[in-house]
């Protein structure tokens, strides 16, 4: 449905974003992550025909967002960044005037519009004037308007940003229950609101696609190492020599914590440590009071990819 | 079409919102009536002829005023993400602002009509010179504003956008007016300056005359410049 080809974007000197390529097939979710700065939002504004590429090629069902950009336009409900709604306007007003601008006849306006007041919790406030209205209600006004055409691609940039814990819920349900309906791509830069929506995950960070797949396969990446924390009664010099000398373990690190000692223990690849050491503590007859596979999260590896980027940035000036 | 027409009712609408159309609103009528009772007198012609060639000078400084922010606010607000993400041609895009400029410029005229009936009650006009001053009047309106639509894509500054198009409508009417008078220029150069100077082509439509090559003049010079801001627009998508 998205298909997106070797995507390159200069600003005069400043790489945007650089190779970009991805697919995107129907009714999927994807979640594009990457922090502040990463291209997301010049890769969506390519996608929609906002910004034209410097090079490479983007198509939305087929249609060329840069030659067959009209045709392309139709098919994307598009909620921008900011979320930039005419301040003046009375909520109805505006969803009709964008229902125009979509070349809805006026029966299926009020139709749709209707549906999307529905679907966004804006019965309340349809009589209202944008300018007057909260942030969190603003946004669903500018999800409503990406909606009112049903297009068969929905992108949301940072749907969510500045909006408070109760609002993001509602507008993480709303996405999941247009689920099927549309295929979706939705920014952000914060990792539990794309891991909690998406089928899949696409990280950016300087331009570049650093990683590609679903929550869970990213999580099993970053999985792969994980260490095995321990902690028990004894002093830290036997801990550290015991541990060393299990099989399949790779380094120790203690650190005494009053009469207990917490080690670290990192595998070698492909081994599984908990059984052993279990071993090793009762041959030694520690007390332990916890064990545990330190399951590095998608957070971590999200903030190690966006520690790099600073790098990249300097790599493309040079 | 239906997206242009689209585009002007939502312009027309938000101008009717904001606080600086009613200024020029007030100040389009106060002045219009000035220089009307300055030359309202006895024994003087039942005409609008004077108050016409005062308004085409006083347009100058009042039209900028509802065109300076056509688009810069779109550019200003991010709102003509929306509008450029849309099947929405960017011709469809200038031609639906000036529209609603224009629609609005002919709000401003209405409260003048008061002055036509202020002749009919103390004289008997003749109606011909009234309808063409008119439509001179909407044809000028229809320049300035042109000017301004294309300003307003230079800048998302409003201010900035409202002296540039003060000051091209200048060059086409003040320094026009002063330079074609200046001994040092040569008179060839004089005549062409002449065939530029806006108040110089009104002139004929106050007294009466409907002149194709006048009517000329301001359409294609509209037209030239609704261009050029098209042009602007999409230019702006290449940065």
């Amino acid at each position: 449905m998205i298909h997106v080809e070797n995507l390159v974007k200069w600003y005069g000197p400043t790489r945007a974003v650089y190779n970009i390529s991805f697919d995107v097939p129907e009714g999927q979710i994807v979640g594009f992550l990457g922090p502040n700065g990463a291209g997301k939002s010049t890769t969506i504004r390519m996608l929609t025909g906002y910004l034209p590429p410097t090079s490479g090629a983007a198509s939305i069902d087929g249609m060329d967002v840069t030659k067959e950009s009209e045709k392309a336009r139709r098919q994307i409900g598009y909620l921008p960044e900011s979320t930039p709604l005419y301040m003046e306007m009375r909520v109805e007003e505006f969803l009709h005037f964008r229902g125009k601008l979509m070349d809805m006849p006026r029966g299926d306006r009020v139709k749709a519009i209707d549906y999307v007041s529905d679907r966004c919790g804006l019965q309340q406030i349809r009589k209202r004037v944008i300018g007057q209205l909260s942030k969190g209600n603003r946004q669903r006004v500018g999800i409503a308007q990406a909606l009112l055409h049903d297009p068969k691609v929905l992108i949301l940039d940072e749907p969510t940003s500045g909006l408070d814990p109760v609002q993001i819920g509602a507008v993480r349900q709303l996405i999941q229950e247009l689920k099927g309906k549309h295929t979706i791509l939705l920014s952000s830069h914060i990792l539990p609101e794309v891991e909690k929506t998406a089928d899949r995950v696409i990280i950016i960070a300087g331009g570049q696609i650093k990683a590609d797949g679903s929550p869970s396969e990213l999580r099993q990446r970053v999985g792969q190492g994980a260490s095995v924390l321990v902690q028990v009664k004894a002093s830290s010099e036997s801990v550290q020599k015991a541990f060393a000398g299990v099989e399949g373990v790779e380094a120790v690190e203690v650190h005494q914590q009053g009469e207990w000692v917490k080690a670290v223990v990192k595998p070698k690849p492909g081994s599984e440590l908990r059984e052993r050491l279990g071993q090793t503590i009762l041959t030694n007859g520690w007390a332990i009071r916890e064990m545990r596979n330190e399951t590095a999260s998608l957070e971590q590896f999200f903030i190690q990819i966006t520690a790099d980027q600073s790098q990249v940035a300097e790599e493309s000036v040079a | 079409m239906n997206h242009v027409i689209t585009i002007a009712k939502r312009e027309i609408t938000s101008l009717f919102y904001s606080p600086i159309a009613y200024v020029v609103l007030a100040l389009f009528a106060l002045g219009s009536s000035l220089i009307f009772f300055n030359a309202f007198a006895p024994s003087m012609p039942a005409s609008m002829q004077a108050t016409f060639q005062g308004l085409v000078w006083l347009m100058i400084l009042l039209l900028p005023g509802i065109s300076m922010r056509l688009i810069s606010d779109e550019f200003d607000s991010g709102t003509i993400e929306l509008l450029m993400t849309s099947p929405l041609t960017d011709t469809q895009l200038v031609l639906g602002k000036w529209l609603g400029a224009m629609g609005f410029f002919l709000t401003l005229l209405i409260p003048t009509l008061v002055l036509v009936g202020v002749i009919e009650a103390f004289g008997d006009p003749d109606y011909g010179p009234l309808l063409t001053g008119y439509i001179g009047l909407l044809l000028v309106g229809g320049f300035y504003l042109a000017i301004g639509t294309f300003a307003s894509a230079i800048s998302r500054n409003q201010i900035i956008s409202y002296m540039l198009t003060v000051f091209t409508i200048c060059l086409f009417t003040f320094v026009i007016f002063l330079l074609s008078r200046a001994s040092f220029i040569p008179l060839k150069l004089q005549q062409a300056m002449q065939f530029m100077f806006v108040n110089g082509h009104f002139e004929d439509f106050g007294k009466g005359i409907l002149d194709l090559s006048r009517v000329v003049y301001f359409v294609s010079s509209t037209a030239f410049f609704l261009f050029l801001a098209v042009k602007l627009v999409e230019s702006k998508r290449w940065r």
